[in-house]
Order: structure tokens, then C-alpha cells, then sequence
């Protein structure tokens, strides 16, 4: 029974699934597919395991899952046995799901910026690039006033939740997209917090952060 | 109003809770970007956001709590000076000690961080500010100009403690882009002060004090920052709907020729600074312990784990002793001082006739004693007073999480120097008491083991026992390049009867060296200014290049690879034994 | 938009690389930037690449590729299209190896990138920051140092030549007290492309060739077009593209966290060390070369 990740190195939606089999001590296997300059997503037999042409899919014991934040949801139900990771509990559940939203709305701009500007995609760049400074303004004002509330992580819960996976990697990779962090301090801190979860890896254009002080 | 990158104005840059330790805030003033980080000492440092070597964005790096690393090629800049202290490229070298970041004041007060360009004059606070308690807001950064944003504030008057009641708000403008509101009602008054960071021409942060911490603290920023954004989505409305200014192009500071050219290594000059001394105090049995601080109260020049300074003493002499400080500790240099019967005074002058309070001239600090960090093991081998290199390095290594041991060997317990400091490496550190002469080859032996890939050794005490660790090492098949010592003293006999003709090649000049004249006397006859320190081949000031000849090494500052190498020489004591030696001078 | 930077002279002669021939399609009509100016490009009914200064009136992918009389010089080399605003020379520069017919030849995506060409190359002759930016891949901390290496410019050849290049590399894990020093050479034979030849793990004899190909958009963005040229019999093309891309990806946010964006030339801009002799060389011919297209030229 093994884990296959058909995976692109430089895609933030494919990493979330890394990350998160990287911290909870999941062994899996990469198929790596060509995403750019070969376009494999779009090829038939690709299109064969996920209609939709999207990476990442990630194949459990001939379970064809799609969708990075459906992905998370499962691996974290299915391979966390504390059950912080997504919790069931209703409250917190609906919270969880907000931010895999947001995570999504993340993907549509700072994502898309970072593939204009990265592998010349025809996406309007000031618009998804204003997009993803909207969306960044209301984490870091979330993020700011957790801060004071005593709350480290996205979600009320004091300890970080697949919310924090969703939406790191494309938040790390903006400066890609021409989106720089410098106006939102509270978002840095949160990235130093995620990148310290004991588990975290890295992918290409996200560096580790350095140790945290001793206690 | 036009904004200027040479405006000495002090703004508000930061919140203090933007800087929790181990994290580098990424700021702007007045187009100039920042790197700001707070050390484990709390210090709070306001760097030019760029990495000398290539200038990749420090921001990016990361805050090791006593230096900040490049994310690029890891070279580490001491928290306070900013000067460099290792380049890892170059493990075995110590970096040019003038390689420094470019750096701004700072002053940390009110909850906010407050920097400067360079040449400003004092911080002076905003009127009142001293008797105030002050409660930081939220900061709102605003994409409009700075002068914009300050209209609109003044404008927007408001009551600062409570929107219910009708209070008549009155604002008032602050030196320094700044806004003081104060509103008074029936039920009494309230103030705020805002300030506008001008970041670049066309961006701004809004940063505000509120006077007192207000009971319902969460409540309050919720309802300010509720107010502060809604006044920005307005200027940024009316911003869009003019031309973006141009953003502000700070020039970058040139490095000096010195550093522009390579080699980087430079044997520093022999400047001398002023201390006070701080404290003084017993550290064991024998060993005086002396901390020394900067006149005015400022940082001391950066130094490296290895590093020694020489203090020159009352009596005229001059002696060199090693820091003992961890990383980014420039606040003052804390030295041992062992009484030695046998030297010329020196000691017994520093020990008995300088007081807490005395000022003594010190040079630079250099260093001859470089660590390398590129280690998978590292052994630190001191005996007595030798401790004092060894545990900087230490320290440094500590804070760096490299793995490393440290073997102290002392005769008894009381002359375990720098106790807490030693008991602060915790399990690193094995303490030798007492051990008979006999048992210590031995000893050392156990400890090195045979040599392995990217293990190195540095010792530092009694001739008797680098000795010891020098032949145990080499028996055990460790290379010279993994043994690393220095020496304080040359104890060997300098032959000083040849005579040889030397030439200097850059100097273009050839000078005779006679019996009983060193080669550095000589040269100094002939009117070169040549620098040194020990002048008894110990300490490596006056290294100098040999392109022809072979020297006469008499130095124990060479290891014995260098030496065989042939290529350098030390001329305050080493001579030739060709007839002609040519100079790289 | 920022203004143009203005061509000099040696670079308008230049020719420089637009796209990958796989790439790009018979008879669809692509556009890119290059100097600051927008270029349209495609290939005819016998793939021959046509290209061409796109204009303000045509629209759309659909043209008539007999319709464009004003084309720009065009040259195929390396499995990539070349073209030029001015002169360009009768043939590129060589790479010898890539004619061998046992060898993989691919392209590696073309990634565009916030910084200048020259920043670009000189990263690409860099070996200093392996353990920090390739962490575990080409290098990793505490195995730092920089050995001594030579550098020449070949003036018959008019390129930096950097040779006996050694960076050691942990086989496995940190703890691993047995790595092997892997041997690079580092050739610089265009002001915007450099090669780097590397001991192959499949024959000692042979050297792994890859190349980047430096597309200045403008003189502060580039588009960085990667050849591999391998001895590799068990890879396939998709793994061998992640292992570039994997690389270029950790190099991208350190060059554009680079500033200024341009290369300065002024040896007093920056701080060399001496792991920096192929750099200096580098900036220096730059230099004497007059090359002022996505550098800070010398005040003079």
C-alpha cells in the first residue's frame, strides 16, 4: 500500500500535500509530472486520472483523490491520530474550510502573478496582483490582532490546522509574483512559525527560517 | 512638502512587538529599505537591508540571536557593530574586520522603533512624551504619499479614548510628521499621537501612540484600526486618481578600496580606542577579570571568536589578551588576567594598579586564532588561563548549534575561570581537575582519537601542553591543518647572528640585514612603515609575503606546513638562509 | 512601464536567444520581449522560425506568415531560436558536446526572473552559496569552503574560462563523514549565456553539460532558458527537467532579492572575496567590452 503524488517541483498546490505528509511522517511516492514546458497536465493520460487537468493528485491504495485542500482534508483525517490537524468538531471544522477557501482565492491571484510573471501565463498581472494584496491585508489584520489574542495560527485552535498549509505556500511564493510582504509584518511572523512546525520541508523558492530562541 | 533621502527627520519605523526574537523585519524609510531584527540581548539593530558581498535583501536572511546570516553565501554580521565575522567560503580566514553593513541610529521608545538617516542629531521625543504611558496601535501602511497622510489626519480629527461621547478634538501638529490629538469632554480628556513613516514617495505607515493602556486594550485597537483603515481606503482612493510619484533611488555607500581589492585578509593596523573599565573582579585563583566598555557608551569594533586586543598599560608596556564574548556582545570586551610572577609587569601592572573606572588605551581587536565553522567536530582544548580564546569560541559555536567539545584542564577547582559562563555550555564542556602531567598525553589522546574528515582541534595554554597536543595529534594522524593554537609567548632562543641582504620588491629597494638588527628594525631604519605587535614572532602582525629565498623561520606563529611552504615570513624575528630574500613589501 | 534602457553597440550585435524550437508551434504566432522591445515569432510550414518587431496593429494569433517582409536575422542553435537588432556574427558560440549523438538534449522551460542578465550569469558561475541556496543537493553546511580555482579570458575565444572549480558534497546525510568533491568547469562565451561542464556519475571520462541562455527583456527582467546536454541512460526527461528546475527555482528568490537589479561594475559596488575570481573576471570583461545593457557601467 503505497502513496503516489503525481507532483510538479515549483507548484505551492503540490507542495501543501508534501508539507503536510512531511509533518505528519507519511512515506509516499513522486511521479513527477512536466508541467511546464511539457504541459503533461493537459496530456490524455494525465487528463485520464484528473479531468480537470489540475495538479497535484495524489493516488491512496487506488484511491484517485484531486484538489489540493480535499487532499489535505483527507490525509490529515486519515494520518493524524491526534486529529488537530483538521478537526471534526463543527466550529472548528467551517473555520478550517474558510481558510481553505481563502487559500483557494490565494491561489487565483498570487499564484496566477507568480505564473505570468514566471512562465509568461495570459493572466491580467495588476488585477490578480491587487487581488492577492486584498486578500494579504485582511490575513495580516487577522493575523495581527491573533497575536494579541494569544491565537498563533489561522484558526482559533492553539495549534496550527491544514488552514496554515493551504494557505502558506503561494503567501511564501508572492515575491515570484511580484508581491512584495514588507507591508504585512504579522504575515512574516506567521511564515517564521510555519516554516519552525517540527516536520516542515522546503520547496524551491522557500527557504528554512532559523532556529527559534530557547525557551 | 518633497521627500528627500538625505531627510535626517527620526520616524517611527517599527512596532517593539514586530520584533520577536530570531525573526528580520522587513522596513522602508524614505525609499531606503531596512533590515531590522532584535538580538537575544534585546538590542534592536537598523541595518541597510543589503549583504555587502552581493547585496541580496538581509531581510531574507536569518537572526542566529547574536548575528544575522546572509541567505545567499552565510556570511554572519555581529548584532550592534554589523561588522563581519565569518565568511564561509573562507572558513580558515578571519574576514576583514572593516567588512561592515551600512547601519542608521535607533532608539527604541514608546513601543515604537525610531531610526534616522545618518548625521541626524539626537532622538529628541515629541513633547510629553516621557511622562506618558503609551499604548502602539496597529500600524496601517497607506499607499499614499506621506503628506497626504498627514493632511488627512489632521483633518480627521478625532477622540482618541471613546467615539461615543461629543468631545471637542483638537489636533495639533508634531515636529516629525507627526499629529497629537487630544479631546476633551465632560467626562474628561483624552490624547494620541500618530506618526506618518514616509516609506517611499508614494507609500506611507501610520503609526499611533494612545496615551494610557486602556482597560478594553483589544476592543480599543479593533475600533482604531477600524478608523485607520477607512481613512486609508480614502487617500488611497484620491492617490489613484493622481500620478504615482517616482519612488525615492537611494544611493548605495561605495566600499572602501581595501575592500574592493582581494585578498580580503588584512592584518588590522594597530588603532588604538579608550575603555573604561566596567568591572573588575576574581574569576579564580589568580585570574583577575577585567570588562571593558567604550567611552561613550557606544559599541565596541567587531571581533571575531579567536580574537585578542592589546591593552597598553600604565607602566608603558603592552600585552595582549583575548576577548572571551559570545556572538554580537559588543558592548564591552571582558578579558582574563592571570599574575605571572615571571613577566616583565605586566600583568601585576594591569592587576594591581588599574581600578574600576581607570581608562585604558586597547587596540582594535585582531585576530590571529580564527575559528572555522565548517566543522562536523570540533575539539577546544584550554588549559588555565588559556580558556579566554577558547571560550568565545565556544560561545560561538554554541549559538550557531555546531557540534563541538570543550576540555578545560586546570589544576584545581578554584582556577576555573568565567564559572557561570562555563557552566552556561552545559554538557559541552568536560573539566579536567587536577590531572597529573603524566596522565595528560593520555588524556588528550582519548580525547582527540584518530582524525577524521572536517575535525579540527584548537588549544590554547601553557607551552607545556599545546606541545603535548601538538606531537599527541600528529601521532594520531592529524594533519597541521586541523590543529590550531596560538601563541602568546615565542619561548625559543632567537639566533639572530646571520646577516643577509633582503630586497623589497614592491618598494623597490634592497637593504642589508646584519647580525644582532632584525629585518623589521632595518626596514624601519630605511623609513617604511611597517606595523607589529609582539615583536617576538608570536602574534602575526608583521606577516609579510616571501617571493624568493628561503626564510629562517624562528616564529611560533607558523604552523609547520607553512613554514615548509616557504612563502611568508615573520620579520620581527625570523631571518634568512639565503643570501638574498625577496619581500612582497 | 519603465522607460527603455538604451542598446550599446557590442550587445545590438549580439544574438540573442527568444524561445525553445520544440516550444514553438508551426504556425502560431508567439510574442516576447527583448531589449525592451516587443517581438513577434513563429515558424513557417517547414518549422523554420520567422521573426519579426511586432507591431501595433496586428492583433491576434492569426497572421499570414509570407506577409512579413521586415524579419530580423535568425539562427538555431542549441535547440533554441536566436535573433538580433543589428549585426550578428556568422555562428554562435560552440558547445561541442552537443552534437555528440549519445547524448539527452532537452530544454528546461523557460523562466522568467525580476533581475538583470548579468546577475543572472554571475550567480550561474557561483559556488559559494551551494550549501545555502541548493541545501543538500550541491552542497550543505558545514561544507563551506571555496578552494582555490583558476580563472583566464581567453582573448582567442573572447570568453571567461573558469577552470579546477571543486565544491565538495555530502553523499547522503549531514552526518556522512564521506562525500565526494565534485570538479566543474565554468565557461562564460556570450555576455548573457554561460555553460558549466561537470564530472558525469555515468562515465568519468565525459562531462554533463548545462547551459543558460539569458533572454534580456529589459535590462532589470530576463527570461533564463535552460539546455541540459547529458550522459544519462536511465533518467527520464521529466526527472531530469525537475532536478534544473528544482536549482533554478532555490536560485530565483535569491536573484530577485538582489539589489540593485542591474550588475554594478564598479569593483567598489560590492565586496569580493576571493571564491569571487570568476565574478570579477566576468564584471571586467563586461566592462572592457563597453556592455552597459543590464549593468551599472563604471563611472567614467
Amino acid at each position: 500500500m503505497t502513496i503516489i503524488l503525481y507532483d510538479f517541483e515549483l507548484s505551492g498546490n503540490c507542495y501543501k500535500l508534501r508539507l503536510l505528509m512531511s509533518i505528519l511522517g507519511v512515506r509516499y511516492d513522486i511521479i513527477p509530472v512536466d508541467f511546464y514546458p511539457g504541459r503533461q497536465h493537459k496530456s490524455d493520460w494525465f487528463l485520464k486520472l484528473n479531468p480537470l487537468g489540475q495538479l497535484p493528485v495524489l493516488v491512496d491504495d487506488g484511491l484517485v483523490l484531486r484538489d489540493s485542500g480535499a487532499i489535505l482534508a483527507y490525509l490529515a483525517r486519515k494520518y493524524d491520530p491526534s486529529g488537530l490537524w483538521f478537526p471534526t468538531e463543527p466550529a472548528q471544522l467551517s473555520e478550517v474550510l474558510q481558510w481553505h477557501a481563502f487559500a483557494d482565492d490565494i491561489t487565483a491571484t498570487a499564484s496566477a502573478a507568480r505564473l505570468a510573471l514566471g512562465m509568461f501565463y495570459d493572466f491580467d498581472l495588476p488585477k490578480v496582483q491587487a487581488g492577492a494584496h486584498r486578500l494579504f491585508r485582511l490575513m495580516d489584520e487577522h493575523l495581527w490582532f491573533g497575536e494579541r489574542e494569544g491565537r498563533d495560527w489561522l484558526c482559533a485552535a492553539p495549534h496550527p490546522t491544514t488552514a496554515d498549509i493551504a494557505c502558506f505556500p503561494y503567501v511564501m511564493l508572492s515575491e515570484e509574483g511580484g508581491i512584495s510582504r514588507m507591508d504585512y509584518p504579522a504575515i512574516r511572523r506567521w511564515t517564521d512559525r510555519v516554516r519552525r512546525i517540527p516536520g516542515f520541508m522546503v520547496m524551491s523558492g522557500i527557504f528554512p527560517a532559523g532556529r527559534a530562541a530557547a525557551e | 512638502m518633497t521627500l528627500s533621502t538625505t531627510d535626517t527627520t527620526w520616524y517611527p519605523v517599527a512596532s517593539s512587538t514586530d520584533l520577536p526574537l530570531r525573526h528580520v523585519f522587513h522596513g522602508q524609510l524614505l525609499g531606503r529599505e531596512l533590515a531590522i531584527w532584535r538580538a537575544d540581548d534585546g538590542n534592536v539593530n537598523v541595518w541597510e537591508n543589503r549583504c555587502l558581498h552581493r547585496g541580496v535583501r538581509l531581510s531574507i536572511g536569518i537572526n542566529e540571536g547574536g548575528e544575522l546570516k546572509c541567505q545567499y553565501h552565510g556570511w554572519r554580521y555581529a548584532n550592534r557593530s554589523a561588522g563581519c565575522t565569518y565568511i564561509p567560503a573562507h572558513p580558515a580566514d578571519a574576514p576583514a574586520r572593516r567588512i561592515t553593513n551600512t547601519t542608521y541610529p535607533v532608539v527604541e521608545a514608546f513601543g515604537l522603533v525610531w531610526s534616522a538617516n545618518n548625521g541626524a542629531g539626537e532622538f529628541a521625543p515629541f513633547a510629553d512624551a516621557e511622562a506618558g504611558d503609551w499604548f502602539a496601535l496597529r500600524p496601517v501602511p497607506v499607499n499614499a504619499p506621506a503628506d497626504a497622510v498627514i493632511e488627512a489626519l489632521e483633518q480627521f480629527a478625532f477622540a482618541p479614548a471613546d467615539d461615543d461621547f461629543r468631545a471637542e478634538t483638537v489636533a495639533e501638529r508634531l515636529p516629525g510628521l507627526g499629529i497629537r490629538m487630544t479631546a476633551r469632554s465632560v467626562k474628561g480628556s483624552s490624547s494620541a499621537v500618530f506618526f506618518v513613516q514616509p516609506v517611499d514617495a508614494g507609500r506611507s505607515v501610520i503609526r499611533g501612540l494612545l496615551e494610557g493602556t486602556p482597560e478594553d486594550a483589544i476592543e480599543r485597537l479593533h475600533d482604531h484600526n477600524a478608523t485607520l483603515t477607512a481613512l486609508r481606503d480614502r487617500l488611497e482612493r484620491a492617490a489613484a486618481r493622481k500620478p504615482a510619484p517616482e519612488p525615492l533611488t537611494p544611493s548605495f555607500e561605495k566600499v572602501s578600496v581595501e575592500l574592493s581589492t582581494m585578498p580580503e585578509i588584512t592584518i588590522g593596523s594597530a588603532l588604538t580606542l579608550r575603555a573604561v573599565v566596567k568591572r573588575k573582579w576574581a574569576t579564580a585563583a589568580g585570574i583577575t577579570a577585567f570588562e571593558l566598555a567604550a567611552l561613550d557608551g557606544n559599541h565596541l569594533p567587531t571581533f571575531q571568536p579567536g580574537a585578542h586586543i592589546d591593552v597598553h598599560l600604565p607602566n608603558g608596556l603592552s600585552r595582549q589578551y583575548s576577548i572571551t564574548n559570545g556572538p554580537g556582545e559588543l558592548l564591552s570586551y571582558t578579558i582574563g588576567v592571570k599574575r605571572d610572577l615571571a613577566s616583565k609587569g605586566g600583568s601585576e601592572a594591569l592587576i594591581d594598579s588599574v581600578r574600576e573606572g581607570d581608562v585604558l588605551a586597547i587596540s582594535e581587536p585582531r585576530n590571529n586564532f580564527p575559528l572555522r565553522r565548517d566543522t562536523i567536530r570540533t575539539v577546544l582544548i584550554a588549559g588555565g588561563i588559556g580558556i579566554t580564546p577558547i571560550l568565545s569560541m565556544a560561545r560561538f559555536l554554541a549559538k550557531s548549534n555546531l557540534p563541538y567539545e570543550l576540555h578545560y584542564i586546570v589544576r584545581s577547582q578554584d582556577q576555573i575561570a568565567f564559572r557561570d559562563q562555563i557552566d552556561a555550555l552545559g554538557a559541552n564542556v568536560t573539566l579536567h581537575i587536577g590531572l597529573p602531567r603524566a596522565a595528560i598525553a593520555e588524556t588528550i589522546s582519548k580525547t582527540l582519537g584518530a582524525h577524521s574528515f572536517a575535525q579540527h582541534v584548537y588549544i590554547c595554554g601553557p607551552g607545556s601542553l599545546l606541545e603535548t597536543v601538538r606531537s599527541t595529534a600528529a601521532d594520531l594522524g592529524w594533519p597541521d591543518e586541523a590543529v590550531h593554537y596560538e601563541y602568546f609567548r615565542n619561548d625559543r632562543v632567537i639566533d639572530d647572528s646571520s646577516a643577509f641582504e633582503v630586497e623589497l620588491a614592491r618598494s623597490a629597494m634592497t637593504l642589508h640585514i646584519p647580525s644582532g638588527k632584525t629585518i623589521l628594525e632595518v626596514m624601519r631604519e630605511a623609513g617604511l612603515q611597517v606595523s607589529s605587535s609582539c615583536e617576538q614572532g608570536a602574534c602575526g602582525t608583521c606577516l609579510t609575503g616571501v617571493m624568493e629565498g628561503t626564510p629562517d623561520h624562528q616564529d611560533v606563529y607558523l604552523n609547520a606546513s607553512e613554514k615548509r611552504a616557504n612563502n611568508c615570513i615573520m620579520t620581527c624575528v625570523s631571518r634568512s638562509l639565503t643570501p638574498r630574500l625577496v619581500l612582497d613589501i | 512601464m519603465t522607460t527603455p534602457s538604451p542598446i550599446d553597440a557590442v550587445t545590438r550585435d549580439l544574438w540573442q536567444v527568444i524561445a525553445a524550437v520544440d516550444e514553438t508551434p508551426v504556425g502560431v504566432v508567439s510574442t516576447t520581449l527583448l531589449l525592451d522591445q516587443r517581438l513577434a515569432f513563429s515558424r513557417d510550414s517547414e518549422g523554420n522560425p520567422v521573426v519579426w518587431l511586432r507591431t501595433n496593429e496586428e492583433h491576434g494569433d492569426e497572421i499570414d506568415l509570407a506577409t512579413v517582409t521586415a524579419r530580423l536575422p535568425v539562427i538555431i542553435g542549441y535547440g533554441y531560436i536566436w535573433t538580433s537588432f543589428g549585426n550578428p556574427p556568422d555562428h554562435l558560440f560552440p558547445i561541442p558536446e552537443y552534437a555528440e549523438s549519445d547524448r539527452v538534449n532537452m530544454s528546461c522551460g523557460s523562466i522568467g526572473v525580476g533581475s538583470s542578465a548579468p546577475r543572472i550569469v554571475e550567480n550561474f558561475l557561483d559556488m559559494g552559496h551551494f550549501p545555502y541556496v541548493h541545501t543538500d543537493i550541491l552542497g550543505a553546511e558545514p561544507h563551506t569552503e571555496v578552494k582555490e580555482y583558476d580563472v583566464e579570458v581567453s582573448e582567442e575565444r573572447d570568453e571567461v574560462l573558469a577552470t579546477r572549480c571543486r565544491f565538495f558534497q555530502p553523499r547522503a546525510a549531514l552526518s556522512a563523514t564521506e562525500g565526494i568533491e565534485v570538479e566543474y568547469i565554468y565557461r562564460v562565451p556570450h555576455p548573457f549565456c554561460s555553460v558549466l561542464y561537470k564530472s558525469c556519475p555515468e562515465d568519468v571520462s565525459r562531462q554533463d553539460v548545462i547551459a543558460i541562455f539569458l533572454q534580456p527583456m529589459t535590462a532589470e527582467t530576463t527570461r533564463a532558458h535552460l539546455l541540459q546536454s547529458m550522459i544519462d541512460s536511465t533518467s527520464t526527461i521529466t526527472d531530469l527537467r525537475r532536478f534544473q528546475q528544482t536549482i533554478f527555482g532555490q536560485d530565483k528568490p535569491i536573484l530577485e532579492n538582489q539589489y540593485p537589479k542591474r550588475l554594478p561594475l564598479d569593483p567598489r559596488a560590492e565586496t569580493p572575496i576571493r571564491a569571487d575570481k570568476s565574478a570579477i573576471a566576468y564584471r571586467r570583461w563586461l566592462s572592457q567590452k563597453g556592455i552597459t545593457y543590464g549593468t551599472i557601467p563604471m563611472a567614467s
